[in-house]
């Protein structure tokens, strides 16, 4: 069974990636070392012609809301903040549910995959916003915007995820089903 | 071959190869190790260099930012403030701040913090970047670390002298601070060397103490014979010179400044922190380099009696013209018992010995032996006004030729006393007084009365009728005149005349030829009669033309056209002429004079010397004729003859002398006529316009 190869292009087979729960930690864990100096280090510096600030993710949100922004605050903090965390948590779960072979039922942990899968790549929402304002706004001593420290954490921590979520071999669900029967 | 294992087959006994756990692992850990290494490397790596934390107080923190606000120190930054807190009760606001790793061994006990703002000066603008960017924190040390210090009280006022420029402070006194600001310069030879910083009163409250940083090198000029001086607003002096304005640059002018000058050598160099006193102007300051503050001072007394308004403590001390002390005190004491006892002021006066003439090292007991000799000599104190438009007063000591005897009083009171002489003070009210008393006292109203009677009297006078008759007389005068100068007698006595010399001739040439002598002495005689009688006749004519001179000269000393022509210079000698009675009496006295003249002259042409003439021609001519008949019958003795020549040459040249007597009657007559032109203009100016007597026009 392990060494079984493709008849047509002689590729090895595997029925299921021995190691695909470790590589799902190792970039989780990657991804949320990550994320630590992407919300303590400022992602924007703003420099304008009397002030120079530096704003983190969390400042940012929460200076839009006293702004009033509500809308974009929302934006902001369900895409850097919501989006990275349920990713973590929906991975973790997910994870631990095929190894402990327990739990919901099969189709919901299908459904969260999915789901994972899917909103993984608006993760980056952030690091566009960021890499698009640096690119704009660059009017030298008047006002200059550039990325931080944490803009490069956040976009590895997403990279990281995403590779995490990948390395998650769907057909562990399967077995974890088949074994709990 | 197929994958599906029979149903019946036995339970297959399926179990992972056991590997090696090393084996087992993923390569991908080596991902989150890596990110979690560089993640911690990071993180101590910036806690590593975030430098040192230290706390800045200040009484005022307005502008200074958790966060934002830096330290620079030569405009580097050099740190950030991270949080801004108050200290225990409010007291002072706590900066802390963390600085470079670099400096902050070198932040010891003279670094120095304060904070950058904008500040608009006379000198300019200064910190303009900070409006814009906010405030910052600058900091100054010297480059030497020391041992290193967390804890600093940050200045008020930006310290002006940084730890590293080269320079000299110097401590400056003075009593007035009104004129001296944080930032003034400091000159020297009209460059500014130097600056200011913040002046503060002195701990009893008696002086103004402002530190001066001098820049190297300049501050090698600054020896202990220095002088400061206060250059600040402007100065106007009156002087012999007229008036000066002294005005220093324009910021010294708004912000007050400070110059220096070294005038003498020998100064020793000073140290950091040298005290100076700052002097009012350069004129004091000057005049301190040649006092040794040090020296002996001799003080004498001097008793005034007058009010010494105007003399105060400080007032000159003068001998000859050169200051030589200073007036130190000035009181009311004492002097004498009971019913004599009298207030005198006492100004005592404070004489350098080395200011008159004696050596640096001259006592003041040597000093007043050299004053008692002078005074013995007749040396006096007295005040002498300084300044006629202030009033100021000082003391000058003079010699008096004729001063009585008089010696120091070393007895009464604590100073000698010398003895003064009156004072010399000449008051600006007073002089402006007697000026005024003295215009008072002018008699104006009897000056005008006078020029108003005079015009009267002139007008009266123009106006007279004998003034009037005046003219007429003269013409009349003139008339006669002319009518005896034309008389045919008067005009005969040529031709008679030439009749006899013409006979004489005949006489002599007859007397000759004929050569008889005979009786010729009774003949010569008799012909010196007739001589004699002709000199005697002709005598007569001068005495009369000598009158007529004197009645020309008369009428010419009346002076008419000066009396016009002076008018106005003369003004008081016409008014003395015309007011006495003999002026007003004048016409009818010349009219009476004239009608005198002309009675002499009918006089004289009535039977007169004319007639006197013509007999002693007539005679003459008979003793020519009986001369004739001698002469027949004497011998010419020519020794007399020619003695008769002689004195009939000698009468011929008498007349020819008195022939004069026409051209000089003439003029005579020119005279009077222009005498009489002059007076009938005269009357006529003054019948048109009498004010011409008063104007001279």
């Amino acid at each position: 069974m392990q060494d079984r190869v493709c008849k047509r292009c002689g590729g090895a087979l595997q029925s299921r990636d021995a190691q695909s729960l470790q590589k799902v930690w190792a970039w989780l864990l990657a991804g949320m070392i990550a994320y630590l100096p992407a919300n303590i280090y400022p992602m924007l510096l703003t420099s304008t012609l009397t002030t120079r600030s530096e704003s983190t993710i969390i400042g940012g949100v929460i200076e839009l809301v006293e702004h009033g922004s509500l809308g974009i605050a929302a934006i902001v903090f369900i895409a850097s903040v919501m989006i990275p965390v349920g990713k973590f948590l929906a991975i973790a779960y997910l994870a631990i549910s095929v190894q402990r072979r327990s739990m919901a039922s099969q189709h919901e942990r299908h459904r969260a995959y999915e789901v994972v899968e899917f909103i993984g790549r608006w993760s980056m929402i952030d690091v566009f916003v960021v890499a698009i304002l640096s690119a704009l706004v660059q009017l030298d001593t008047i006002a200059t915007i550039n990325p931080g420290i944490a803009a490069v954490s956040f976009a590895l921590s997403v990279i990281f995820t995403m590779l995490s979520a990948q390395a998650f071999d769907s057909r562990l669900i399967w077995d974890a089903d088949r074994t709990q029967q | 071959m197929s994958d599906i294992p029979p149903n019946d087959a036995a339970q297959l006994d399926i179990r992972p190869v056991k590997q090696r756990i090393w084996k087992r692992l993923s390569l991908v850990w080596l991902v989150p190790v890596a990110a979690l290494a560089i993640s911690l490397g990071a993180a101590w790596q910036n806690y590593n260099d975030r430098g040192t934390l230290i706390t800045i107080s200040f009484e005022n923190a307005s502008g200074i930012q958790a966060g934002e606000t830096v330290i620079k120190y030569r405009d580097v930054t050099v740190g950030e403030v991270e949080s801004v807190e108050f200290s225990e009760g409010l007291t002072v606001v706590l900066v802390h701040a963390r600085v470079d790793k670099t400096v902050a061994p070198f932040l010891d006990d003279d670094a120095q913090f304060w904070v950058v703002r904008p500040d608009v000066s006379v000198r300019g603008i200064t910190g303009l970047e900070t409006v814009l960017s906010g405030v910052y924190i600058a900091g100054n040390w010297d480059t030497e670390a020391d041992v290193a210090q967390d804890e600093f009280t940050g200045l008020e006022q930006p310290n002006l002298t940084t730890a590293s420029q080269r320079g000299t402070v110097v401590i400056l006194r003075t009593s007035d601070g009104g004129s001296i600001t944080a930032g003034a310069p400091v000159l020297h030879k009209g460059i500014q060397v130097g600056y200011l910083e913040s002046p503060e009163l002195s701990l009893d409250g008696d002086q103004v103490v402002v530190n001066a940083f001098i820049e190297s090198p300049y501050d090698r000029r600054i020896t202990t014979s220095t002088r400061f001086w206060d250059t600040s607003g402007f100065s106007v002096s009156f002087g012999a010179g007229g008036v000066s304005l002294d005005v220093s640059s324009l910021a010294s002018l708004i912000e007050g400044g400070i110059a220096f000058d070294t005038v003498v050598s020998g100064g020793a160099p000073i140290k950091d922190g040298h005290r100076f006193d700052i002097f009012p102007d350069n004129a004091s300051a000057r005049d301190s380099l040649f006092t040794d503050p040090n020296a002996e001072v001799l003080e004498v007394a001097a008793l005034f009696e007058e009010s010494v308004t105007g003399l105060t403590a400080g007032s000159e001390v003068r001998f000859q013209g050169i200051r030589i002390g200073e007036v130190s005190d000035i009181n009311a004491i004492v002097v004498g018992d009971g019913d004599d006892a009298q207030v005198r002021l006492q100004a005592v006066l404070a004489i350098e010995p080395s200011r008159i003439g004696m050596g640096g090292d001259a006592t003041a007991d040597d000093a007043l032996a050299l004053l008692s000799e002078f005074v013995a000599r007749g040396l006096r104190a007295r005040m002498v006004t300084g300044n006629i438009l202030a009033g100021t007063l000082y003391v000058e000591l003079i010699e008096l030729e004729d001063a009585l005897p008089a010696i120091v009083t070393l007895t009464s009171g604590r100073y000698p006393v010398i003895p003064t002489t009156d004072s010399q003070i000449s008051d600006v009210a007073a002089t402006a007084e007697g000026l005024l008393a003295r215009i008072n006292a002018l008699p104006v109203e009897d000056l005008m009365d006078g020029a108003i009677d005079m015009m009267d009297s002139i007008e009266r006078l123009a106006n007279d009728e004998a003034t009037r008759g005046v003219p007429a007389s003269i013409v009349a005068l003139a008339d006669e005149t002319r009518a005896l100068v034309q008389s045919e007698d008067l005009q005969a006595i040529p031709n008679d005349l030439r009749n006899v010399i013409a006979d004489l001739n005949g006489l002599v040439t007859e007397a000759e030829e004929t050569g008889l002598i005979g009786d010729f002495d009774l003949a010569i005689e008799t012909a010196t009669a007739a001589a004699r009688n002709i000199e005697v006749a002709t005598q007569n004519l001068p005495a009369i033309t000598a009158e007529i001179e004197a009645l020309t000269a008369k009428a010419n000393s009346l002076e008419f056209e000066a009396l016009v022509a002076s008018a106005t210079d003369t003004l008081a000698a016409i008014d003395g002429v015309i007011g006495t009675p003999e002026a007003v009496a004048l016409p009818g006295s010349l009219n009476g004079a004239l009608e005198e003249m002309r009675g002499f002259l009918a006089e004289v042409r009535e039977g007169g010397a004319i007639e006197n003439v013509n007999d002693a021609l007539a005679s003459a001519n008979e003793a020519a004729r009986a001369i004739e008949d001698a002469v027949s019958t004497l011998p010419a003795l020519s020794a007399r003859a020619n003695r008769l020549v002689a004195q009939t040459e000698a009468v011929i040249e008498s007349y020819s002398e008195r022939s004069r007597f026409g051209a000089e009657t003439l003029q005579t007559l020119r005279d009077i006529q222009e005498a009489a032109d002059a007076l009938a203009a005269l009357s006529r100016q003054i019948q048109r316009n009498p004010n011409s007597l008063l104007t001279g026009r």
